[in-house]
């Protein structure tokens, strides 16, 4: 089994450590978080409570530093409104109710579904989505990740995976194999990218990516 | 010592690289789909559209008393509703639409729009409805007579869903003497030909783009679909743009399925395992329609003697199946995997010595070898050993997929300005064709992939199959090869002309004209040297596959090792390798991500995906994603794709294959754990307890 100071992958220029290895560093890491622990944390809300509505209200979105004047049904979602209205597809809708990630986003420093709420919640608040990721045209490094590690097939999910896995870093530097898989939870890929995924995670806070023993 | 014909996986190559076409190209369309500047058709928001939805039974079986169409109309921007049918006879069928200006007005609509349904009586279960079992055959009696043990075994699985996550559907900007089609389709040109009599355009009028489709695993081949038909004819009507896509629910209930089955085996074998035959009966659960419920075992991987088969396809009320990864294989193969256990069971051998003895190919055998040294297949515990709460279990399956024929047309054009691109309008669905093309076009013309601009996803360019069957790549690669191969001979005939060089002198290398030993000019001075661009044309037919002799079927082998909780039930699969005949590999990442993608959804497959319709209504229960449960990042194993490139110098099929074994390789592994087989899937934690519970019995 190779040691963990050992070859230096010529393909991605990281460094090679056992599967086992990451897994035992892994099992002694603390807290996990979770996307659905996130979501569980409400985030606050800049307006004060009150009736809206029954017409459209007026309310301006933050969205990835720019301010959007929007008018809205107070039923509208925030994924409607990124979607419909501001023209920002890269959010999917997928299962609008919560329970696939597709269309994660980043509020006021929390991870949250934007199918499960009001965009009129979302007002005042700093929305990250995945067209904000990358600034003044560079990739974030878990982007050029994803790519080199081929974390995305149909890449239909992949917005969701993405914006899940900056937040995470952003919380956790350097999150173990468990710690990824539990903050990733709450999303769903149906083609079957979540081992490179893990990988692309791993590479970007710069920890070796999951390898396997040589055949002999 | 690493054998130089088998790739290990990518994070583990030392002395492999080189060994596909490209080892480290990453996918063309990365940015894309990182950026969210990927355009999916569902994306796709045309100003002024028309938004509609469909009208659907929500019973097994249901009537259609009444509706208050005059309350519906009356909502504000509602423009029209249309009920043509007064019956459904599955939940989710069809029976009218609604149009209306916005989604918020359609979901308003609907609800005023108050259907009444009678709910009539439903068929909801396949065990239920098989109905008399017609007695085995004379031959197939003789043959189980014949053997000195004998299996009678029932094996069944569960409807799967497609679950693509983007749904069915449509999105067409239409003016009144053109249109753009945004489809979500797996057929770019079979969505083109099915819409023109509902457009009312000729073909040279309009245009299906799907440069993103969101997955399709089956479910979006066959044409435009009712989602197309509807939009295109509603376009036309109210000449204005249209956008109709499905739900999430509506994704379940109507838009395909993998048929669940029931396999009843009765086979005769000796003590050493030799099969001697007997007879496999199968039943698909399919729609109202009763079509499409294959189960495809005997699979023929196996010599399995006398074996007769029998098939039936049952009706129930439930949506309809579609042609899904490898249809009727993962089924036919659980049945045929587990079977081949139990014979190993009775007869007190090693299941991988049984399967070296009747896997009719070389090569197949040669893999599952292969598979076995890399799981350790040595430190397998003999099925039944153990005592403990939390046991290990190994298991394997095998695999193989036809080569069939594909029509494509493929153009590779050099530009005076120095670009090139490699056009042609099949899809690419997450299977990776965008990238595919550009690194053959690129290898075979002699220039960096980057160089390369892919066209694909549009039906006005070269035409191209369908992404069914697992054709696109072993059918657009020799197409391609030969385009850039006529381009490369046109430019170097105009150049020779023009640099006054001898014929055969010229050649290009690493984007450089070479002439002779030495670089004599670069890419752009070249192309800029060009009268005119330059055009390769390229085909790929009937006639120029049967005369290719490189490449042909694929075979894989997968191996399992699981643990199994005996107090919860509950399976946590450890480690999967799967082997997988590649011949040519044209993208060495992307060749690994179709296989470890074909075992994840084996693996869920296997462990969850489970389509339940109440039995008193019809209804479908779970039509979300929380309730049918898709394996997610924390059910992941360890996967290991080993690509086995021994076999030939062509491309060979790689979508469906690896789909095919994980799902028996699975069950395999836990009867190896518990001791007593569990014959159903999904491998649900009370089925292992309710296994456990009888075998400890007995």
């Amino acid at each position: 089994m190779p040691s963990p100071s050992d070859s230096i992958d010529p393909a991605n220029g990281v460094s090679r450590r056992s599967f086992m290895q990451t897994l035992g560093a892994s099992a002694a890491a603390a807290s996990i978080t979770s996307s659905a622990q996130a979501l569980e944390q409400r985030p606050s809300l800049k307006r004060e409570p009150g009736v809206e509505g029954p017409g459209p209200i007026d309310i301006v979105l933050d969205v990835n530093g720019q301010p959007r004047r929007l008018r809205v049904e107070p039923s509208t979602t925030l994924l409607e409104a990124l979607r419909l209205q501001i023209g920002l597809t890269g959010t999917k809708e997928i299962c609008d109710r919560g329970s696939c990630g597709g269309c994660c986003v980043i509020l006021d420093g929390k991870l949250v579904n934007a199918c499960m709420m009001f965009a009129a919640d979302a007002a005042g608040a700093k929305l990250t989505t995945v067209e904000g990721l990358a600034s003044g045209g560079a990739l974030q490094p878990v982007q050029e990740a994803f790519i080199r590690h081929d974390a995305l097939q149909c890449g239909y999910c992949t917005p969701g995976f993405l914006v899940a896995s900056a937040w995470l870093l952003k919380e956790t530097p350097k999150p173990s194999l468990d710690q990824i898989k539990k903050a990733l939870s709450g999303n769903i890929c149906r083609c079957g990218t979540y081992t490179n995924v893990f990988n692309a995670v791993l590479e970007a806070s710069g920890q070796p990516v999951l390898i396997d023993p040589i055949l002999s | 010592m690493p054998d130089s014909t088998v790739l290990l996986p990518t994070n583990n190559r030392p002395a492999n690289t080189g060994s596909s076409m490209n080892d480290d190209a990453s996918r063309l369309d990365g940015i894309a789909k990182v950026t969210g500047a990927a355009k999916y058709g569902r994306d796709v928001y045309v100003p002024n559209s028309l938004f509609v939805a469909f009208v659907r039974c929500p019973w097994g079986v249901g009537e259609l008393v009444s509706s208050n169409r005059d309350a519906a109309m009356k909502v504000p921007g509602v423009l029209d509703v249309e009920l043509t049918k007064k019956e459904g006879q599955y939940h989710g069928a069809t029976v009218g639409h609604m149009i209306a200006e916005s989604p918020a007005a359609l979901s308003r609509g609907m609800s005023e729009l108050a259907c009444r349904w009678k709910r009539r009586e439903a068929k909801t279960r396949l065990a239920e409805e098989i109905g008399e079992e017609p007695p085995i055959g004379e031959a197939a009696a003789a043959a189980l007579a014949k053997g000195s043990k004998r299996l009678e075994a029932d094996y069944s699985t569960e409807v799967q869903t497609h679950s693509s996550l983007e749904t069915h559907g449509v999105s067409i900007d239409f003016k009144s003497d053109s249109a753009v089609v945004y489809a979500s389709t797996q057929g770019t040109f079979s969505v083109r030909d099915g819409l023109d009599e509902r457009l009312k355009l000729k073909r040279s009028q309009y245009e299906v783009v799907c440069e993103y489709v969101g997955g399709g695993f089956g479910s979006k081949l066959g044409g435009a679909g009712k989602e197309g038909i509807t939009a295109a004819m509603i376009a036309a009507k109210y000449n204005r743009p249209v956008y109709l896509f499905c739900n999430r629910a509506e994704e379940h209930l109507d838009t395909g399925n993998r048929p669940g089955s029931r396999t009843r085996v009765r086979i005769g074998f000796n003590d050493d395992g030799t099969i001697v035959g007997g007879e496999i009966r199968t039943w698909g659960s399919v729609g109202p329609n009763k079509s499409g419920g294959g189960c495809n075992v005997p699979s023929g991987r196996y010599n399995l003697g006398d074996t007769k088969k029998a098939h039936e396809d049952v009706a129930l009320n439930a949506g309809m199946p579609r042609a899904f990864r490898a249809p009727g294989h993962p089924q036919g193969s659980f049945a045929e995997e587990m079977m081949l256990d139990e014979v190993a069971f009775a007869c007190g051998l090693d299941p991988l010595a049984l399967r070296l003895k009747l896997i009719r190919s070389d090569a197949i055998k040669e893999m599952a070898s292969l598979g076995a040294r890399q799981i350790g297949w040595d430190n397998r515990r003999p099925t039944g050993s153990q005592k403990g709460v939390v046991r290990r279990g190994m298991g394997m399956g095998i695999t193989s997929w036809g080569r069939f024929p594909a029509a494509v047309e493929a153009e590779v054009v050099i530009n005076q300005d120095g670009s090139i691109e490699a056009r042609t309008g099949t899809q690419d669905i997450g299977t990776g064709q965008r990238t595919m093309v550009g690194i053959v076009t690129s290898s075979t013309l002699g220039v960096s992939l980057d160089a390369v601009t892919v066209r694909i996803g549009r039906s006005t360019l070269p035409e191209g199959p369908g992404s069914g069957g697992s054709v696109t790549a072993v059918n657009s690669a020799p197409a391609f090869i030969a385009a850039a191969e006529d381009a490369k001979r046109k430019m170097l005939e105009a150049l020779t002309q023009r640099m006054n060089a001898e014929p055969g002198e010229l050649d290009i290398a690493d984007g450089v004209i070479r002439r002779g030993e030495r670089n004599a000019v670069q890419w752009k001075d070249a192309c800029a040297m060009l009268g005119n661009a330059i055009t390769g044309k390229g085909v790929n037919n009937r006639a120029t596959v049967d005369a290719d002799k490189t490449t042909g079927n694929s075979g894989g082998a997968q191996f399992v090792d699981l643990e199994v909780d005996t107090e919860t039930g509950v399976i946590a699969v450890r480690r999967i390798v799967a082997v997988q005949a590649c011949g040519r590999v044209v993208s060495r990442k992307l060749a690994e991500s179709q296989i470890i993608g074909g075992v994840i959804q084996g693996l869920s497959y296997a462990l969850f995906e489970d389509r339940l319709l109440d039995r008193v209504t019809g209804a479908m229960v779970n039509p979300n994603l929380e309730w049918y449960k898709i394996a997610g990042p924390c059910d992941m194993p360890r996967i290991e794709p080993i690509l086995w490139t021994k076999d030939g110098t062509g491309a060979r099929p790689l979508g469906e294959p690896p789909t095919i074994p994980t799902s028996g390789a699975i069950a395999c592994a836990l009867f190896n754990a518990l001791g007593t087989p569990v014959r159903s899937l999904p491998l649900t934690p009370d089925k292992v307890l309710t296994a456990l519970g009888s075998g400890e019995r007995a």
